[in-house]
């Protein structure tokens, strides 16, 4: 006789029949079985929805019962091992009669000491790169070697007006007597085009220092010509006075004074 | 076995001193590294340098 029971309401009836019936939620009672004598059942045909959750074994018990051959239930799947995840685990939490909160110390440091070293190397780099791009606009070294002059003031007679390279640029150093100076500071500032008082453009006022570059269209002023007695740019005929101030012609500024301080006498520009 | 409870409870559990110690391991982790890669740079380019050959010109 084979029979073939769904368990559930009428799994009772079947307990003559079934020296063991287990049902998920009761302990399952082992049975000894030959390994030689197991049989695995292929699934039965399905062609519905019915008949495969029939045959498959989710849900209840069934019990398959011979007189002739031992039955088995395959259930509690004691045949699968579970999983080693040994070589995934730290150390200190390989043995599982030790507490992990014993160890939480150890482990939280060396994952946070991990991250802060890569923090650290990594603002460094940042900061390498950073420093990299904004180093490039600077000034390079030939430039800035350029950058300053220094000039000895006392080979330079009064009246004279010497020129001199600076970055590039024509730099005049005018040695004003003191005539010059006083029709300079005698100068009214609203006849100016551009106003600046002789003292603004000068820190001694014996020395006039300058860039000889003309702020019409840029050409290089003649020193010690003009209507006024200090410049003139023959290119479009801008006259500038002794204080290099535009008094006449289409310049639209003064002549620029560049930075400049004394030390003794030498004038460093620059 | 203290040191990494002391240092995990003051250091490494409160974010604002995890980026306190990082940014100030920053400032020696760099002074460390160029001077070590400068120290290394010197001893491969040995000979090549201007303060090896400074003696000759001044």
């Amino acid at each position: 006789m084979t029979a073939v029971v769904r368990a559930g309401h009428l799994a009772p009836y079947f307990k003559a029949s079934a020296p063991v019936v287990s049902n998920g939620l009761k302990i399952v009672a082992a049975v000894p079985t030959p390994v030689d004598k197991l049989v695995v059942k292929p699934l039965e045909n399905t062609s519905t929805v019915q008949s495969l959750h029939g045959a498959l074994p989710v849900q209840g018990l069934k019990p398959k019962c011979s007189t002739r051959a031992p039955f088995q239930v395959r259930f509690a799947h004691t045949d699968v091992a579970v999983p080693d995840f040994t070589a995934y685990r730290r150390k200190d939490n390989q043995n599982p009669r030790v507490k992990a909160e014993e160890s939480v110390n150890e482990r939280n440091s060396f994952t946070y000491l991990i991250a802060g070293a890569g923090s650290m190397a990594g603002a460094y780099a940042a900061k390498s790169i950073v420093t990299q791009f904004v180093s490039s606009m600077s000034a390079a070294a030939d430039v800035l070697a350029l950058a300053k002059i220094e000039v000895n003031l006392a080979e330079i007679p009064e009246g004279k007006s010497v020129t001199f390279k600076w970055r590039g640029k024509p730099l005049f150093i005018r040695h004003r007597t003191p005539e010059e100076i006083a029709t300079e500071r005698a100068v009214p500032l609203e006849s100016l085009r551009d106003p600046q008082s002789d003292d603004q453009r000068t820190q001694d006022p014996k020395w006039l220092v300058i860039i000889g570059v003309c702020t019409h269209l840029g050409c290089v002023p003649v020193a010690n010509s003009g209507d006024f007695g200090g410049y003139y740019c023959p290119c479009h005929g801008s006259h500038y006075d002794a204080s290099g101030r535009i008094r006449k012609g289409p310049a639209p500024l003064n002549l620029e004074v560049p930075p400049h301080a004394y030390d003794g006498s030498l004038l460093i520009v620059g | 076995m203290s040191v990494w409870a002391t240092l995990n409870r003051t250091v490494f559990k409160r974010t604002s001193t995890f980026a306190l110690a990082v940014a100030s391991g920053t400032f020696f982790f760099e002074r460390t590294f160029e001077v070590a890669s400068q120290s290394i740079f010197e001893r491969i380019n040995k000979g090549k340098l201007w303060n090896d050959i400074k003696h000759k010109y001044e």
